[in-house]
């Protein structure tokens, strides 16, 4: 990659995580996090309540999976045993927007596991999943005073989907990654790091957990490398696509949340690139002849070294062959700094 | 070889305390199996002796006397469990009847004929319960006789139809046989009512601060034995495990992850594959997403070893919520002797 286009990379797409991450300008109203049992989302969702937060921002969690309410969140609608219909009715009321004329509150609507809805049973066959998931960002009541809505929705890549009915339909994870606007998939740094260096020695890159097909493993996450702080965090590979229609790919890496405070506001993502762990920097040759350090100046100045690239060296002078005795003499050409001395310098 | 401590130290952090209401999802396979792991959550839980192993921290002794546990079992019958935890030490009839403990049987009647249904309500506990109208069954004949080596359908059946003297000396400790009855989540919360009900009696009315265990013990079970032509899938048994989480303080949940039943599932393009595979998987790898940490058992890769019956991974789940609560992951091996003790060590220890 070239490093122009690396500085242009590193300003632009940071703006583009941190301006998704924090919610601004609902730049992404439907985000779409696939996450695995290698790496799960459950540090994504921190990150984007604890930003949340410092930004004043109302949460809603929608448990599928979550039993408690995490901190943080503003409210929490458990989905056990509740129609999809059910879910929109709960997650409007939550949360009611001031009448008074302000600035309307930013909302953030979380869905921890959209798998289960997919899969289940019991859902009506009339159920449609876009305007399921269009409800909560642009709820079909008029009256309602509009709010700046971004969804941000879950789904586990591991999990065996059902067949749909239909053969002819597309299938429900096909419709989320057609509607979503950003897509997150998130893989742990360490994986990254092994197959990056398989890569670099043309090896087979490694996979880990259910991709092993080992008998009686589900997880082969076992950080080796937990407490030492080398290669903690996660990969963000972010499928962004603007309203113009134009997309932009990048990799990210955010750390553990224990490196940096709660309240921190500056921006904790970087590029994948930019680690040096993941990028390690390259040693330059061009450095190479170390002059040797000495308390005199050994070098020489540009003035120097046209002076002694003119002197003519005697040997030159001798190739003449003037005859005996006359080549090999020294000529000497005065420069003004030479101070003539008669007695010594006499030829 | 010297007999061992009845809760190996190095796993001792493990299943001594959960966190409120989190689970622990243990996977195992056919030749690593997951009953050891099970009894070793009992141990902590229900035994009060004074064992120096157990003993890492202070607190732990003072939990000891507080915590109540319910097993559920849908693959091994009260005898089994019975016998295997009086190797440990602990008498569990006795725990029984101090309410300290309760048995729920999922395996001698999940399925057999409502009829017997009223007769055979063992505890005087069940008068609490409503009684239930059952539907006539209309599973497959077949799941009882396949269910496992356990010896408690031969027992537990001809004494249910024999009379009261012989069944109550065998079902003395058992609070509760499940039975299945109808179909989808209809079904699956009459069962949760079942166990509620017994794991409410346990909390008693008068200390709500009294952590009641809940171990499930094979699940899956019951969705394999079900499935989908029952209206119920992956979804739903997670949906039930949800119901069940609320009304305990912590859950434990045994599940299979042998490789047919987790890499079979239907993935794009291979339409092969049978529902219980595509359920079982979404099941387990669904459950692991949602556990705090999970404790998979296999069989070591390099073969069998004379000294080793298998690997315990200990991994953080899904579910764990990072920065609040820490799990230290491992990997340790393991030996059961012939007298039921185990011996836990890591790799290139003995």
């Amino acid at each position: 990659m070239a490093p122009v286009n690396l500085s242009h990379r590193r300003t632009h797409n940071l703006l583009l995580i941190s301006k998704l991450l924090s919610l601004r300008d609902t730049a992404s109203p439907l985000t779409l996090l696939l996450d695995s049992l290698e790496q799960p989302a459950t540090p994504l969702f921190q990150e984007y309540i604890r930003r949340a937060k410092l930004s004043k921002v109302h949460v809603t969690l929608i448990a599928f999976e979550t039993l408690r309410k995490p901190d943080g969140c503003d409210a929490f609608v458990s989905t056990r045993r509740k129609s999809p219909v059910d879910i929109i009715k709960e997650v409007a009321a939550a949360y009611q927007p001031s009448t008074i004329a302000g600035p309307s509150k930013r909302r953030l609507i979380i869905i921890d596991a959209i798998n289960p809805l997919l899969n289940s049973r019991n859902v009506d066959p009339n159920f449609h999943l876009p305007s399921f998931l269009g409800a909560f960002i642009a709820p079909s009541n008029p009256a309602a005073p509009k709010s700046d809505a971004s969804l941000v929705v879950a789904y586990h890549q591991d999990l065996p989907g059902i067949l749909p009915l239909n053969p002819y339909l597309p299938s429900s994870f096909s419709i989320l990654t057609y509607l979503a606007t950003s897509i997150i998939t998130l893989h742990s740094f360490s994986h990254i790091l092994a197959q990056k260096a398989a890569r670099n020695r043309s090896l087979v890159a490694p996979v880990f957990g259910l991709e092993e097909e080992q008998d009686g493993v589900l997880l082969g996450r076992l950080d080796k490398l937990s407490g030492t702080g080398a290669a903690e965090g996660i990969v963000l590979e972010l499928e962004h696509r603007r309203k113009s229609g134009r997309g932009v790919l990048e990799w990210y890496l955010l750390p553990p949340a224990s490196r940096y405070s709660a309240n921190q506001v500056k921006e904790i993502v970087t590029l994948l690139d930019d680690n040096i762990l993941y990028n390690p920097p390259i040693e330059n040759d061009e450095n190479g002849e170390e002059e040797p350090q000495s308390t005199f100046e050994l070098g020489l100045t540009d003035r120097q070294r046209r002076d002694r690239e003119g002197v003519v060296l005697p040997y030159f002078d001798a190739q003449k062959g003037d005859g005996p005795g006359e080549g090999g003499r020294i000529l000497y050409d005065m420069g003004e700094e030479d101070d003539f001395d008669e007695e010594e310098d006499e030829i | 070889m010297p007999s061992q401590p009845p809760l190996p130290p190095l796993i001792a952090p493990y299943v001594s305390s959960q966190p409120e209401s989190s689970l622990t999802l243990i996977t195992s396979i056919l030749g690593a199996t997951s009953n050891w792991l099970v009894l070793r959550f009992l141990h902590p839980a229900l035994s009060t002796s004074i064992n120096p192993n157990v003993s890492l921290g202070l607190d732990e002794q003072q939990n000891d006397a507080k915590k109540k546990v319910v097993l559920v079992s849908f693959l091994r019958g009260w005898e089994f469990w019975r016998a295997e935890a009086k190797r440990l030490g602990l008498d569990l009839a006795r725990l029984a009847d101090k309410k300290q403990f309760a048995f729920v049987d999922g395996l001698s009647e999940l399925f057999s004929a409502p009829q017997i249904a009223n007769a055979a309500s063992p505890s005087p506990s069940n008068s609490a319960i409503p009684p239930r109208t059952s539907l006539p069954l209309r599973g497959p004949p077949g799941p009882v006789p396949g269910r496992g080596p356990a010896p408690a359908p031969a027992t537990a059946l001809p004494t249910s139809v024999n009379g009261n003297a012989t069944r109550n000396q065998t079902d003395l400790g058992i609070s509760k046989k499940l039975r299945f009855t109808g179909r989808g989540t209809a079904a699956l919360d009459a069962l949760e009512k079942d166990i509620v009900a017994v794991i409410d009696q346990l909390k008693g009315s008068n200390d709500s601060s009294e952590e009641v265990l809940l171990i499930i013990d094979q699940p899956d079970f019951l969705l394999a034995a079900t499935g989908p032509r029952s209206g119920i899938g992956a979804t739903e048994m997670s949906e039930w495990i949800t119901g069940l989480q609320q009304a305990a303080h912590a859950t434990v949940m045994t599940i299979a992850a042998d490789s047919p039943l987790i890499h079979n599932a239907p993935a794009a393009g291979n339409q092969g594959a049978t529902p219980v595979e595509g359920e079982h998987a979404a099941f387990a790898i669904g459950s692991a997403h949602r556990a705090r940490s999970v404790m998979q058992l296999r069989t070591l890769e390099t073969g069998a070893a004379r000294d080793v019956s298998g690997v315990l991974r200990i991994s953080r789940g899904g579910g764990l919520s990072a920065g609040v609560d820490t799990l230290d992951e491992r990997e340790l091996l393991y030996y059961i002797q012939r007298d039921g003790g185990v011996k836990v060590f890591g790799r290139g220890e003995s």
